[in-house]
């Protein structure tokens, strides 16, 4: 249920090496090919998603477009360092997602151009590895129970609420919750944190 | 971690008001930027497993054909943005989310004058929660004020200290309706704060739970 297709010819490569790769060459020598590559990963999936939260295809297809586009714009941000490249799409995918929905009109450029790129962070000396915390939630993700991983999809994927997930699965809200939690538990048992 | 509100944060469908207060503070502070990282890389991880909506009949030649166009497009905004100065230069100091929300308002109606030794910039992010960027001066603060309904001060740079105690950079103050309060910026730099507020108790439905993750 959780596998993607494998992209790109050499198999061997893990997905986020991959899809990094192409980022840095979209970011660096403005690769065609390369976000090409990208494209066709995760346009697809992008309108898929979007479509799951209610855009019609002709919507869906538009803001899928202006993803992809915005991360031919904003590769050189991504930090393979900081978030995998599906990670870092979500969150595009989301945004953009936010905005479409409150009919914005689009950010002026001023932000995006490298001169006024965010003015480096005090990054504190990272108290933790965001790659490595990424694969520990990719192991617990894959070894939750079916039952457990559609409830954190509805939840934290489909943007349901505990109730609509209760009303969707005709399951008791309680039972809801304590089903969340449990896949939590897991998290913050393999992470060792008190998340 | 309050599963609800941080699934509502993964899945965006927080008011977009709450989710720069709490992406803002994750620039500033490693523990709830871990926090996102973990339920974002759960999208992350669910986009990756989507099955492939069928794209439109040449969607990838025109996505590339729109590329180019963007690159031709002049940065007219960039020289505009210069011409503010100082006001620039603090901007670009705000961390990531809410530099680009300030970026723009500054090329709006920018700062406005709120009293001695404090500015306020309306940040156009939600319909419904009124969001600003607060300038305060050392020693100066907001007039006291009581709410209609709720409202949650993070603090950006600098310090502020209201009847609660002493705020500072990652912290947020929330305040309900039944407080009043006044906060006076620290001795030392000019305090940067993001407020938002809900007139109408937008927020009821989060407010517990805020306190308990914000606290």
């Amino acid at each position: 249920m959780l596998d993607p297709a494998p992209s790109g010819p050499d198999r061997q490569d893990s997905l986020r090496e991959y899809h990094s790769r192409a980022l840095k060459a979209v970011a660096e020598k403005q690769s065609k090919k390369a976000f090409t590559e990208l494209f066709d990963f995760y346009a697809p999936r992008v309108k898929s998603y979007l479509m799951r939260l209610g855009a019609d295809d002709m919507l869906a297809e538009e803001l899928a477009q202006e993803v992809m586009i915005t991360i031919w714009r904003k590769a050189a941000q991504f930090d393979p360092k900081q978030a995998s490249p599906s990670t870092w799409i979500f969150r595009i995918a989301r945004n953009r997602r936010i905005d479409a929905f409150r009919r914005q009109k689009t950010l002026d450029a001023v932000a995006d151009e490298p001169a006024l790129a965010p003015a480096a962070l005090p990054h504190p000396e990272e108290s933790f590895s965001t790659v490595q915390i990424e694969e520990q939630v990719r192991e617990v993700i894959q070894d939750l129970p079916d039952e457990q991983l559609s409830l954190l999809k509805a939840a934290f994927f489909e943007g349901l609420t505990h109730t609509e997930i209760a009303e969707r699965t005709s399951l008791p809200l309680g039972t809801v919750k304590s089903r969340i939690r449990l896949a939590f538990q897991r998290l913050r048992s393999r992470l060792d944190k008190d998340l | 971690m309050n599963q609800e509100f941080y699934s509502a944060y993964a899945a965006g469908t927080l008011d977009p008001a709450l989710q720069l207060l709490v992406e803002t503070q994750a620039a500033i502070r490693d523990d709830v930027r871990e926090r996102l990282s973990v339920v974002d890389s759960i999208g992350g991880i669910f986009l990756e497993s989507e099955s492939k909506a069928p794209m439109s009949f040449r969607a990838l030649e025109r996505t590339l054909e729109k590329i180019d166009e963007i690159e031709v497009e002049p940065a007219i905004n960039i020289r505009a943005a210069k011409a503010a100065g100082q006001t620039l230069d603090e901007l670009i100091r705000l961390p990531g989310p809410l530099q680009e929300r300030a970026l723009e308002a500054s090329s709006k109606a920018g700062w406005k004058f709120a009293g001695p030794g404090l500015k306020i910039m309306q940040l156009d992010v939600s319909d419904d929660v009124t969001t600003e960027l607060l300038r305060i001066e050392p020693g100066h603060g907001a007039p006291r004020h009581t709410h209609e309904g709720s409202e949650y001060t993070l603090v950006v740079s600098g310090s502020f200290t209201d009847e609660m105690g002493t705020y500072g950079p990652g912290d947020i103050s929330v305040v309900g309706t039944e407080h009043t309060h006044r906060p006076i910026a620290d001795d030392g730099e000019i305090c940067f704060a993001l407020a938002v507020r809900d007139g109408d108790l937008k927020f009821s439905g989060v407010l517990g739970v805020m306190q308990r993750i914000f606290g």
